[in-house]
């Protein structure tokens, strides 16, 4: 007989990698996350990592208590997470969130905190606030304005405004796109958009974006200062489903890096070996021709059950500058990785990996790693 | 020579067992010895489904799955045709799983369901006859086509009928069929993806699969790092990331910022022992730094993120030694510059045109 449907209330999951070659190896993680049974409103989630090596070092990743209107009119979070609405990029803080929800479509955010300095470093005077509101209206269509604040140092590092919609107008095609306009040195600081279509074994992209690094560094940064060399893509990616197990993803696309135009492309194969999908090669060829960085690459992939919890996967892959500059003529790279994992959550994996890379002529890493998941009820 | 029947003959039959081979390996024809239930003829003969789904029309949100055994079979089928499971070949395993992953994670009560659809289980079962893993429960859509559950959307209020979304890690494993099923090349899409749904995405995914990746020293969480083994995992920085890493910042300016802030480069970098200070090898071309300027000021226009991600705060002093106002360096700034900061005062303004100035 299977029990009814309910929530674990408290999940842990532990990783341990160690590396031979890792500067804070070895690693472990620790994901907690707990829902209270009877209170299914608040939730909360951790995520922690520490290191050994020549010195200890750890971080705190994610640390979010997380409240929620039974009825979805609202919803608050605290803690350290990542941030990112609307056209406000990602950023991890220490501070708040919050939104709330109407029937009709309407929501507004509101954020605060401090960015996150790495390793419990300490903090000079910053933080990051804004908010973002939007509309829900008719065919799925989704508007939203945002603003964002950052200071550093107590000068401002960045004052922006954006705009970002979504719309699904038809089950076969959606799209969604979003700009930021940089309010210190005004210009477009990023603009991203996607449109597909489906119909039947086919999915179409067309993509394109616009990116100011010049405006994406903080107004603190004196690099910031440099003037507007704005970076475009515009591309499309295929995605072919030829047979029930074979995938083909084909994507292109045409760049002018600071006025000098190029373009990259690649296309990528996976076939599934077996009904179940654990069982697979995959084969990837990439073009990258850019001025200043050019370069072919081929990636190989596979993955074999051997039985009994056993799998076997490998991956290699070579990449050719077309302008070596001394940094050797081809960089290889391979991984062999065996990995057993129980009913009961317990997984292993060992692997070797050797490279030679524009930094090591040759170079070996040996890697392990151990995890164990518990859901306590 | 001339092609004969007994020339062509040995190819015609390579051929066709090389094709029979490709339809195995590509799934046209499916291996497995057992194949999904034959609903269409049963229902054909007149038989409800309460015949061998004993039950379910009362059925809670416990109890029993209410899937026949081989004792249900052979009530009507008086003489198998050998003696091994009836549902070992006329059934796929995959049914069962799909069931309980769905008894686990949906509240569901059937009772309420087959009165309001007056007993006819094949208006949400719309599927039942279809060889896929999927194809035996009624999909979200069809739960629309009577349950609006509008204000339900608009509110990411899913406890309604999924258990534990994000917390129990997307446990269901069932993707969405609508606009937001992660398809394509989902890694660069998700960006503009979740930009206006990002409270969408939250009902499933946690927010550690979000700083798994975005955020300051989330390194040891890479997915490509942690389940390395894992080589079919998408990625950006996946298999000889590390070899190929500045050509791929320089290949899209400004995407590393993302992720990563100015000062990821220099403490990697210093990590690795190939930062100034660390290392007495440049990484710079040559004619990067001539009497006459040389390539730095085009190449740092083209990606200052790199530039900021070595020479960044107290590294600044560097450019301004000849680039402060008055130096030999010059002005700086490209064609069309303008800001709204004080010149004086505000930084990094005031670290070459500081009051006096």
């Amino acid at each position: 007989m299977t029990p009814c449907a309910h929530a674990d209330p408290l999940r842990l999951r532990g990783d341990a990698v160690a590396a031979s070659q890792g500067t804070s190896s070895p690693t472990g993680l620790i994901v907690l996350q707990g829902e209270d049974a009877r209170k299914p409103w608040v939730e909360a989630e951790g995520l922690v990592w520490a290191g050994g090596g020549s010195s200890f070092t750890g971080d705190v990743l994610v640390l979010t208590v997380r409240f929620r209107e039974p009825h979805g009119y609202g919803e608050l979070r605290a803690g350290r997470f990542v941030l990112a609405t609307g056209a406000v990029r990602p950023v991890q803080i220490d501070g708040a969130y919050a939104i709330g929800r109407a029937p009709w479509g309407s929501s507004v955010e509101a954020f605060g905190g401090l960015p996150v300095v790495p390793r419990f470093a300490t903090r000079s005077y910053d933080w990051v606030a804004g908010g973002r509101v939007a509309q829900k209206i008719r065919l799925g269509i989704a508007l939203g304005l945002s603003y964002v604040q950052r200071r550093e140092y107590g000068d401002i590092a960045g004052e922006e405004i954006g705009a970002d919609v979504a719309a699904a107008p038809l089950s076969w095609c959606d799209l969604a796109a979003f700009a930021s306009y940089d309010l210190l040195n005004p210009g477009i600081a990023e603009a991203r958009a996607s449109a597909a279509a489906r119909s039947g074994a086919f999915r179409f992209e067309l993509f394109a974006s616009q990116q100011s690094p010049g405006r994406l560094l903080p107004a603190t940064s004196l690099f910031s200062v440099l003037g507007d060399l704005p970076s475009e893509t515009l591309g499309a990616t295929v995605r072919w489903r030829a047979a029930p197990r074979l995938e083909v993803l084909a994507s292109g696309a045409g760049q002018d890096v600071a006025g000098g135009a190029g373009g990259n492309g690649w296309l990528r194969g996976t076939l599934k070996l077996n009904e179940q999908g654990d069982a697979d090669l995959g084969l990837e060829l990439r073009r990258v021709a850019v001025p200043g960085a050019e370069w072919t690459g081929a990636r190989a992939t596979a993955m074999l059950p051997l039985g009994k919890g056993f799998r076997y996967s490998s991956e290699v892959e070579i990449v050719v500058p077309d302008y070596p500059d001394g940094r050797g003529v081809a960089w290889p790279w391979g991984l062999s990785a065996l990995a057993w994992r129980s009913r009961d959550g317990w997984e292993v994996g060992a692997a070797v990996e050797a490279s030679s890379s524009p930094l090591h002529r040759y170079e070996t890493d040996a890697l392990a790693r151990v995890s164990r998941a518990l859901d306590v009820r | 020579m001339r092609l004969g029947p007994t020339h062509v003959l040995p190819f015609a039959l390579l051929l066709a067992i090389g094709l029979a081979a490709c339809a195995s390996v590509l799934g046209i024809r499916p291996t497995s010895p057992s194949h999904p239930f034959e609903h269409r003829a049963h229902v054909l003969k007149g038989i409800s489904c309460v015949e061998c789904h004993t039950g379910v029309q009362t059925a809670g949100e416990g109890g029993p799955l209410h899937l026949p055994t081989d004792a249900t079979c052979i009530g009507c089928h008086q003489k198998p045709h050998d003696d091994r499971s009836c549902l070992g070949c006329h059934s796929e395993p995959y049914v069962r799983q799909a069931v309980e992953l769905a008894r686990t994670n949906l509240r569901f009560t059937h009772s309420q369901h087959t009165l309001a659809a007056n007993g006819d289980c094949v208006r949400c079962h719309v599927e039942v006859t279809e060889a896929r893993p999927d194809a035996p429960l009624p999909k979200m859509a069809t739960c629309f086509g009577c349950h609006e559950h509008r204000d339900q959307w608009t509110l990411r209020d899913c406890d309604g009928c999924h258990v534990d979304l994000a917390g129990s890690g997307m446990a269901e494993g069932i993707l969405p069929d609508d606009h937001v099923v992660h398809d394509g090349d989902w890694i660069r899409e998700h960006g503009a993806r979740a930009a206006s749904e990002r409270d969408l995405c939250a009902t499933c995914h946690s927010e550690r699969q979000c700083a798994s990746c975005h955020g300051e020293g989330t390194v040891p969480a890479l997915p490509a790092r942690l389940a390395f083994d894992e080589v079919r995992l998408p990625g950006l920085h996946r298999a000889g990331f590390a070899a190929r890493h500045a050509d791929e910042a320089h290949a899209d300016p400004g995407l590393c910022t993302t992720c990563h802030t100015e000062s990821s480069c220099v403490d990697c970098h210093t990590r690795l022992a190939v930062a100034p200070g660390t290392t007495t090898r440049s990484p710079h071309p040559a004619g990067w730094l001539t009497t006459n300027g040389g390539e730095h000021g085009t190449q740092a226009r083209i990606d200052p993120v790199s530039c900021a991600g070595c020479h960044g705060g107290a590294g600044e002093q560097l450019c301004v030694g000849c680039h402060r106002v008055g130096g030999p360096g010059g002005n700086p700034h490209g064609p069309g510059f303008s800001s709204r900061k004080d010149e004086h005062h505000d930084l990094p303004c005031r670290s070459c045109h500081g009051v006096g100035s």
